[in-house]
């Protein structure tokens, strides 16, 4: 490059600028700071016990690839169906736009997304062959042991799957009501899991005709056979009072037990409010009693919202004390008034009678649902658990000692190991089985794989980046509020999804909550705001005063120019989402 | 098609017939019904261009520089104070050579905070290297930003048309709109040379050293020069075509064929009025020929003296002031006439600072002092309250 003269005016071009191309002036040497693309985990990744890849779901379905993102979610749980319907969404507590206006409404999102591959009935790719697999026997095909079988069948293993029911589905199928989870979008769902060839085996129940000489033959053993033993009422005449759990088993299995007239339901957790509202749909008159106040109840806010809704009346500080059958038929219940102790441990209250006068009514029949014990037939060491040692956030393990010493390994999840028992938990459950089961059976030290399959610091792990997916590139900062940029975002109202009328409601079994119309998907995916995920918004490339962000619109990938970038960072301070870093130039 | 506009809209009208691709500008009284009717059309997609928010006037001059930059015809529109921000802009996009046309209502500068006519403002920006080309009524005002725009295109540089504040912003008057077609015929697409292309990276605008800043601005006055020619050329094609025309200087004789023996130099909406006080001074047997000074920047010296030179009084009435001289428009035109061996005699008013109303009433007093035996100054105040 020869420097021009000018020797007139006549040559002088008519403002001040340079004869010629200026590529030759590789700008990019004078950055000390350098700009990068960087993916980080959003928020409700780290919330989502599976640890599903929300944050990418969203841009897949903002992009309307309802196909793909569905598939995403399923890398990390074979359940969306199911969880979009009855998952209590601590993805969506975590979601940073709640400090914003209000958070996504993720988990009707996740419905609308299996509903739409439901509906077109779309079919997951074949599991891929894989060599050196073993034989895994996984005992309770509820949540956890579907979840369990589906990703061992996917890491190419063998896998017996055993239910003491004749269907699989566990609670999902035998214990949650309809009008909260249709038969026929769990069968679907469950359906694709033993499409991959998972064997199932009904009517095998560990203790009765499952033993453990059988299960040694595997090479490891998932437990997941739920909690099904109701618990005791501790109350005088308990054996008049009805399980719950075995009501809604009954009601799922197409039985139309003969109650009616008012009765009481005892307990406040979401089996309390299945029962009660099945009652009310029956035709009975329900009422709940608790021991505790409202806002105590353990139970999901929106089951007891949607109870209250539908008239259910709830009578509180009120503990069980006698059942008493009347000579007309029917019960007097004597329940004890209590009192709250200010002291307040694990997130509950303590109660203590108030030493005001008993209550008294008079009822046709006495549900309980205050909780079950682990279910017939699971091990003693299971059901102390004494004998487990731990193996992940929601996995333990029976401890190899006496007559485990000579078994194969028994893994143990789901409700019987898990604090908050839940399905997404119990998924999670299944999920770091199968990872541990695999990667013992293929000599690897699951213990050391944990720390870099785990999402965030507190998040469930992922198969994902397990199986070295693009999640295994993603920088584990969890993105904040305060990260993001959120000039670029605007107040939109989150959209609910509609739900059927109070008077159907109040009649019949059908599903309360509809399916959202794709345009409102759409609409209320829009608000996500991606955190710590490059969804294209062009930012950077409009910014960037070197025309220094190449895009490659077909691939929707963006890379820095670093012959031209100065490092100037407009870049990375304009990214509404967290997407890029700055970092200090290697020398 | 005859049309009742405001006067804000008939800016918004224009600019919709020039096909304008960039629109950035920020809101500011009396200039805010311009853009916000631009902002409309946008958004309805009537008129298929960006609309770039900003958050400053200093911000809308810049975002427009850019659009023009990369060859997109590029409109702003303001007023006093946000065109007083413009200002570091304003050098930017001539000395780019940019053929921005903006719209500028003329309105007083604060404080006191004022928001009615003067000219202070535009007049402020004098040597920023854009030609400034002052309006009578609402119909030049539409016309204006078309010819402004042929004009800028032609010679590269920016146009600011000037507008009174309300007197022209905010009345409402007949006006012939002309069709798309004809407007297209008249100012085709802007066809730019030097423009950005990212795939033939050059350097804009960087250093100039002595050895050829000089040479750029002698490029920038040649360019102001060929203005002069190329306005009326423009203006006379503009007059064939629709059938009005203004020039950049006008002179409006009491009586066709006859000279008056004093000429009343006007801008801006004042012309108006000057014609409606004309009429009466003849009926009262006091002549006075109206001369409409249009075009300010590019000066038309040679055409001042023509006009101006055989009388034997010029009044100038500026409805602005020079702290520390007195009318600006006075200012320049007593420079124009002072080449000239026999010289009329110039009284400099001043008067409707801040919108203080100039009324046919004003015109015949002034006159009556300039004929009278009013003594010579450098400044004459009118309606002072002393």
């Amino acid at each position: 490059m020869s420097p021009v003269t000018f020797r007139s005016v006549r040559d002088l071009p008519p403002m001040s600028r340079s004869a010629d191309t200026m590529l030759w002036n590789r700008t990019g040497s004078w950055r000390f700071l350098r700009p990068r693309y960087q993916d980080k985990v959003a928020p409700c990744a780290e919330g989502c016990p599976a640890a599903e890849d929300i944050a990418r779901v969203q841009i897949l379905l903002g992009q309307g690839d309802f196909e793909a993102a569905w598939l995403r979610i399923r890398e990390e749980n074979p359940l969306p169906g199911v969880c979009g319907r009855v998952c209590y969404h601590p993805c969506e507590e975590a979601c940073n736009r709640g400090e914003y206006d209000d958070p996504v409404t993720v988990n009707s999102l996740e419905r609308f997304l299996a509903d739409h591959a439901w509906k077109l009935g779309l079919t997951p790719p074949p599991p891929e062959p894989a060599a050196g697999g073993g034989r895994v026997a996984v005992v309770g095909a509820g949540p956890a042991g579907l979840a369990a079988a589906h990703f061992l069948r996917r890491l190419g293993h063998e896998v017996d799957l055993f239910d003491a029911r004749d269907e699989p589905g566990g609670l999902l199928r035998y214990g949650i009501p309809e009008y909260r989870l249709p038969m026929d979008a769990l069968a679907w769902e469950v359906g694709l899991i033993l499409n991959d060839g998972v064997r199932f085996h009904g009517n095998r129940r560990l203790g009765g005709d499952l033993t453990w000489d059988e299960l040694s033959g595997y090479d490891a053993v998932f437990l997941a056979a739920g909690t099904w033993k109701p618990a005791p009422l501790g109350a005088e005449g308990e054996e008049h009072a009805r399980d719950g759990l075995a009501l809604l088993e009954a009601i799922r299995r197409g039985e139309t037990p003969e109650v009616s007239g008012k009765v009481a339901v005892i307990g406040g957790g979401n089996t309390a409010m299945d029962v009660a509202r099945s009652l009310l749909r029956l035709g009975a008159e329900p009422v709940v009693y608790y021991r505790r106040r409202l806002q105590d109840m353990p139970a999901l806010p929106e089951e007891i919202h949607e109870a209250r809704e539908e008239g259910i009346p709830f009578q509180t500080l009120l503990a069980p004390k006698r059942i008493e059958p009347l000579p007309q038929g029917g019960f007097r219940l004597v329940l004890t008034t209590m009192e709250i102790l200010e002291e307040d441990e694990g997130g509950r209250p303590r109660v203590v009678p108030s030493g005001h006068p008993d209550v008294e009514v008079e009822v046709d029949a006495v549900v309980t649902a205050i909780g079950a014990g682990p279910s017939e037939g699971v091990p003693a060491e299971v059901a102390g658990g004494g004998g487990l040692v731990s193996e992940g956030l929601h996995l333990k393990r029976i401890a190899p000692e006496g007559e485990w010493a000579d078994r194969p390994p028994v893994f143990v999840g789901g409700d019987l190991v898990n604090d908050r028992k839940a399905v997404v938990t119990a998924i999670a459950s299944g999920k770091e089985a199968a990872l541990v089961i695999d990667a013992r059976l293929r000599g690897r030290d699951a213990a050391s794989i944990w720390p870099s399959i785990r999402v965030g610091r507190r998040g469930g792990v992922s198969m994902n980046r397990y199986l070295g997916g693009d999640r295994a590139a993603q920088q584990d900062h969890v993105v904040r509020y305060d990260e993001l940029n959120t000039i670029y975002f605007r107040f939109q109202e989150r959209r609910e999804r509609p739900r059927i009328t109070l008077e159907e409601r109040r009649t019949g079994f059908d599903e309360v909550k509809m399916r959202i119309s794709a345009s409102l998907a759409l609409k209320e995916s829009e608000r996500c705001f991606h955190c710590g995920q490059c969804d294209q918004c062009d930012n950077c490339y409009l910014f960037c005063p070197d025309v220094s962000v190449l895009r490659d619109l077909r691939a929707g990938t963006r890379e820095i120019n670093y012959d031209y970038c100065k490092g100037c960072g407009v870049c990375v301070v304009e990214c509404p989402r967290n997407a890029m870093v700055l970092e200090e130039e290697p020398r | 098609m005859r049309r009742v506009l405001e006067g804000s809209h008939a800016v918004s009208h224009a600019v919709e017939l020039a096909r304008v691709k960039v629109i950035s500008a920020y809101p500011i009284t009396p200039q805010t019904h311009i853009v916000e009717r631009l902002a409309e059309l946008v958004a309805d997609g009537v008129l298929d261009a960006r609309f770039i928010r900003v958050e400053s006037e200093h911000s809308a001059m810049a975002a427009v520089i850019g659009a023009a930059s990369a060859g997109a015809r590029s409109f702003t529109a303001s007023s006093s104070h946000g065109l007083a921000l413009m200002h570091e802009m304003l050098h930017w996009a001539a000395g780019a050579r940019l053929p921005i046309v903006m719209a500028e209502v003329n309105r007083a500068m604060g404080p006191g905070w004022n928001i009615w006519a003067d000219q202070t403002d535009s007049l402020s920006q004098r040597d920023t290297g854009w030609m400034q080309l002052y309006c009578e009524d609402v119909q030049e005002v539409l016309d204006t930003i078309l010819i402004a725009y042929k004009l800028a295109e032609r010679v590269s540089l920016p146009a600011m048309v000037v507008l009174d504040a309300f007197f022209l912003s905010h009345t409402y008057e007949p006006v012939e709109v002309p069709d798309q077609d004809e407007v297209d015929a008249f100012l085709p697409a802007w066809e730019p040379t030097e423009i950005l292309d990212p795939s033939d990276p050059r350097a804009f605008n960087q250093l100039a050293s002595p050895e050829y800043y000089m040479e750029f601005r002698y490029k920038i006055q040649q360019a102001m020069e060929e203005a002069l020619r190329a306005h009326d050329e423009i203006d006379a094609e503009f007059g064939q075509r629709f059938g009005r025309s203004y020039g950049a200087v006008r002179r409006i004789p009491c009586r066709e064929g006859e000279r008056a023996p004093l000429a009343l130099v006007t801008t801006g909406s004042v012309t108006g009025t000057a014609r409606v006080a004309q009429a009466t001074l003849r009926e009262k047997g006091t002549d006075v020929d109206v001369v409409k000074l249009k075009l300010f920047r590019p000066f038309p010296h040679e055409e001042v003296r023509r006009v101006l030179g055989p009388y034997e009084r010029v009044v100038v009435l500026d409805r602005n002031i020079s702290f520390g001289s007195g009318g600006i428009f006075a200012g320049e035109i007593r420079a124009a006439l002072a080449g000239l061996d026999r010289r009329p005699r110039v009284y400099p008013f001043v008067a409707g600072l801040g919108g203080r109303d100039i009324t046919p009433q004003t015109i015949e007093s002034i006159v009556a002092r300039a004929l009278g035996d009013e003594p010579p100054a450098d400044i004459l105040w009118e309606g002072l309250k002393l």
